[in-house]
């Protein structure tokens, strides 16, 4: 036989009802603060950047780079095509980390 | 593939996950919103604006989980903490003297069914009591974690659920 309390409890478990989310953890989502820890990310990445753009400031022979020759470019062992190469190389490096760097910042 | 609770706030924590915390939220909306409601006595509205604020606390305070007790455990902690500041700032009074004086009062819709009649006599305890009876008996959650959430001896619980149900039994005429 059922006490109150046992009774009580039925009751009480009935009426622990799932309650649907009605857009409620999209409400959570949206006022979530924008930055957590991802700061360090776009951090590290614009500082690679800038290291990177100082040391190809430095390092490549800038002054001293051959005329853009498209006869010679097709020679693999070419200086020009070398040289510029490595040019094209380091500048898609550096724009690719400032475009990734900026998106994580978004 | 499903993922556990730990591996979602290790997510959150490692990268600031929104789609892992959005999956928590979804886990975990349900017993908070209901556990809310009930502590402000059927206002869904100010049961969700707490339970709002409870998740981004639990955004904000996730690297100090430990995981020492279980994250259900800590997340009611914070919710029934929202409850208990709230309830503070609007200057409600939340000592058990004043509202036992409440229960002596007949309740309106008592002659409404038995589920409606529930929902009448829990909001006529006092919030200890409702609290400690809708955590172990509703949600089933140990004495010892009531006690963590409420930050009340065990002691305390086990009298608060004996004192409520005896209020329970009385307002329902059991």
């Amino acid at each position: 036989m059922n006490t109150p309390e046992d009774s009580i409890d039925a009751l009480l478990r009935e009426q622990n009802s799932y309650q649907s989310d009605n857009g409620f953890t999209a409400r959570v989502v949206k006022e979530l603060p924008r930055h957590r820890r991802n700061w360090l990310r776009p951090v590290i990445l614009l500082a690679a950047v800038i290291v990177g753009a100082m040391l190809a400031w430095w390092w490549l022979p800038l002054k001293n780079m051959p005329p853009l020759d498209f006869s010679k470019l097709q020679s693999l062992n070419s200086s020009v095509l070398s040289t510029w190469l490595t040019v094209l190389v380091v500048v898609g490096s550096l724009v690719w980390g400032a475009i990734t760097a900026l998106r994580s910042e978004e | 593939m499903s993922f556990t609770d730990t591996d979602l706030i290790a997510r959150v924590l490692l990268s600031g996950d929104q789609n892992a915390f959005a999956e928590l939220v979804r886990r975990h909306q349900s017993p908070v919103r209901a556990f809310l409601t009930r502590m402000t006595r059927g206002d869904a509205h100010q049961a969700d604006d707490l339970a709002q604020e409870t998740f981004l606390k639990v955004w904000q305070k996730l690297n100090t989980y430990r995981g020492g007790a279980k994250f259900s455990t800590w997340l009611f902690s914070i919710a029934f903490n929202e409850f208990r500041s709230a309830a503070r700032k609007r200057g409600e009074l939340l000592s058990a003297d004043i509202e036992e004086a409440a229960e002596e009062k007949p309740a309106p819709d008592m002659n409404q069914g038995l589920r409606l009649d529930l929902t009448a006599a829990l909001e006529r305890l006092s919030s200890n009591e409702r609290a400690a009876i809708l955590l172990c008996c509703q949600n089933g959650m140990s004495h010892e974690e009531a006690a963590q959430i409420l930050d009340s001896p065990v002691g305390t619980v086990k009298t608060n659920i004996l004192r409520g149900k005896e209020k329970l039994k009385r307002l329902l005429s059991l």
